[in-house]
């Protein structure tokens, strides 16, 4: 019998001939992630065990995207404590505040996640991996057992196989297709599976989604509790790795006679732009059924909608237009070398011109009501990947997810529009 | 026995017996130990589909990142039922309905631990059950309908190891799959903290690869 893309990219990595859902295996993983939030916690808790090394100085990607502008002095205590934690643990990869970015996207770009790689981050956003066709696999709080021994106890998935049909139509976009996927793998959803700790596998006609599509295409199945995502790697995508893999990589393709816990299609010819309603990115409606809602808060950026082709696609809509009265954007590129790529090509001026504000690379509003709050009594509409009540500040905020197109041009007018008036 | 245990439509059910690869620093650990796998208590009975905030701790307990036992106990079900740390005895098992533990959080499992309760789910969502092994929790998923065969205050006799399950006063036993043997090291050093302090003895003893 066959192997899923995640049984074969965990049977490499724990040094199996095979492995098979079910199994509880030890993988030695390519890398190791951990973002600002979490350092000290971890850094702590093995300082009280005397373990005051990690498996593999080189290994470990420390990375700043939750707290990038210290807005309050527990962010920069925080800072300053995972500075002083690289320089204890001897981290060669340290990406301090503006240096790398996101560390859902920069990894991506600069050759870290790479086709048929595994890492474990604490961050469960770190699915994004799926994309490019890696697993990343989320540890939590025991990111600190894999940094003392360089691997920790894990449950190969099952895997739930997605065909796609169809081609996307003019002016709908992978988010808006991830919503409508969150809430068909929803709990009473079409597709009539249970995502908790199940790889959602692509196939089928991928060859319309770019790498950006594929990354957006992973964020929502994640607030559904999968436990990975993956699309096979397209010749486009191999060719993109080539160029800036950090080490020579083998990608991985599901074998033929893999075993699935269940198979789903879903026809996406006849899509129409969405929305996820306040509540959860599953909360997929059509846009029709809000179009015209106020909103005063958007904000492009996150896990979901972080690449460089993203930023592009709410700059297409933006140019040469200015924001409503009353509405502020928050554009937050998912990384430093996005920063700089849009300023060589114009998007930063494109952004500026409209009267949106670009922050540094990172989380923005998506990590929990860091930075570009809302009021309560406001609506927003964004890019995040979740959207539960308070999670950019105000519990009393309603807000709306959309693509990026969709985001733009609800700023344009100052209440949430379909964007194919634009397009 | 483990192997002949009935199959059902959830992450735990497809954990296969071995395959496992073996994990060197661990090798010689004595799996024999007087740890107390066989839990006597009252039950504890609660619903389906309860979210670690709010049903379990208030959400100000994992916000504010409150990991020390003795701070969350007072509000274990504290917004369900208050006082329940103060009418609660070591032994006492907590059986669950469905989708238990909702939110990969961990802190109600720090309480449940260091009060010496036992945990019985019919399903927790897989990262809610890591947290809890990872607490050293006895825990105990994919437990089909048992909610059905117990009631608040019934006289129950869990064995963790195995997977025995009675209830003395209705006098039904049941048998449910065990914690898998790979994770029992995990729950007899009292959770990942216990494991890593383990290793790390290990490691310095000359133990360890």
């Amino acid at each position: 019998m066959g192997m899923t893309a995640a049984e074969k990219i965990l049977a490499r990595t724990s040094n199996l001939p095979e492995a098979k859902a079910g199994d509880i295996v030890y993988p030695r993983p390519d890398f190791v992630m951990i973002h600002d939030g979490v350092v000290r916690g971890a850094k702590e808790e093995l300082d009280a065990l005397g373990i005051h090394r990690v498996f593999d100085p080189e290994r470990v990607l420390m990375v700043s995207d939750h707290d990038v502008v210290y807005v309050n002095d527990r962010a920069a205590a925080r800072g300053a404590y995972n500075r002083k934690a690289a320089e204890a643990w001897g981290i060669k990869h340290f990406f301090d505040a503006g240096q790398g970015g996101h560390g859902h996207i920069f990894p991506t770009e600069r050759g870290w996640v790479l086709p048929g790689t595994l890492y474990f981050d604490n961050d469960r956003h770190c699915t994004n991996a799926g994309g490019i066709g890696a697993l990343a696999i989320r540890m939590g709080t025991e990111i600190n057992r894999v940094l003392a021994t360089g691997t920790n106890w894990t449950l190969v998935p099952k895997s739930v196989q997605l065909t796609i049909k169809g081609k996307m139509p003019h002016g709908v976009f992978a988010r808006d297709l991830g919503f409508v996927i969150g809430k068909k793998l929803g709990p009473d959803g079409d597709f009539g599976v249970d995502i908790d700790y199940r790889v959602l596998e692509f196939a089928g006609e991928l060859d319309q989604f770019s790498l950006a599509a594929r990354i957006s295409l992973c964020s929502t199945p994640t607030e559904m509790r999968a436990i990975g995502v993956f699309f096979p790697p397209s010749a486009a995508i191999l060719e993109y790795a080539q160029v800036r893999a950090q080490r020579p990589f083998t990608p991985v393709y599901p074998d033929a006679d893999a075993r699935y816990e269940a198979k789903i299609e879903f026809d996406v010819s006849t899509l129409k732009p969405q929305v996820a309603l306040p509540g959860g990115p599953h909360l997929a409606a059509d846009l029709a059924t809000v179009a015209g809602t106020p909103v005063s808060h958007t904000y492009v950026g996150s896990c979901g909608s972080g690449m460089y082709e993203d930023l592009e696609m709410a700059a297409g809509i933006l140019k040469g237009r200015k924001l409503a009265r009353g509405v502020r954007m928050i554009v937050v590129p998912g990384s430093e070398d996005s920063t700089r790529r849009m300023t060589r090509e114009g998007l930063l001026d494109v952004f500026h011109d409209a009267g949106a504000m670009v922050i540094p690379a990172g989380c923005g509003p998506c990590a929990s009501g860091r930075t570009g709050l809302i009021d309560d009594g406001e609506n927003s509409i964004s890019t995040a990947v979740a959207n539960g009540r308070g999670r950019f500040g105000a519990k009393g905020a309603q807000l709306y997810l959309g693509s990026p197109a969709t985001v733009a041009a609800s700023a344009v007018t100052g209440c949430i529009t379909d964007p194919r008036e634009f397009l | 026995m483990r192997q002949t245990l009935a199959r059902v439509f959830s992450v735990l059910s497809v954990f296969s017996v071995p395959s496992v690869a073996a994990f060197d620093f661990l090798k010689g650990y004595d799996m024999s130990s007087e740890f107390q796998w066989v839990l006597k208590g009252r039950c504890y009975k609660l619903g389906h589909d309860v979210w670690h905030a709010g049903g379990v701790v208030p959400n100000w307990i994992i916000t504010g990142r409150h990991f020390d036992p003795q701070e969350i106990i007072p509000h274990l079900f504290e917004e369900t039922d208050p006082g329940f740390h103060t009418r609660c005895k070591p032994g006492d098992i907590i059986v669950t309905g469905r989708n238990f533990g909702m939110g990969p959080k961990m802190n109600g499992y720090i309480a449940m631990q260091a009060l010496g309760l036992g945990l019985i789910c019919e399903s927790m969502p897989f990262l809610a059950y890591r947290a809890a092994v990872g607490c050293g929790l006895r825990v105990l998923t994919d437990c089909v309908n048992v909610s059905e065969f117990c009631e608040t205050g019934d006289e129950l006799e869990v064995n963790f190891r195995d997977g025995f399950f009675i209830n003395h006063t209705k006098d039904i036993r049941r048998e449910y799959p065990p914690l898998p043997d790979a994770l029992m090291e995990i729950v007899e050093l009292g959770g990942n903290a216990g494991w890593l302090k383990h290793w790390q003895a290990q490691k310095q003893a000359g133990g360890a690869a």
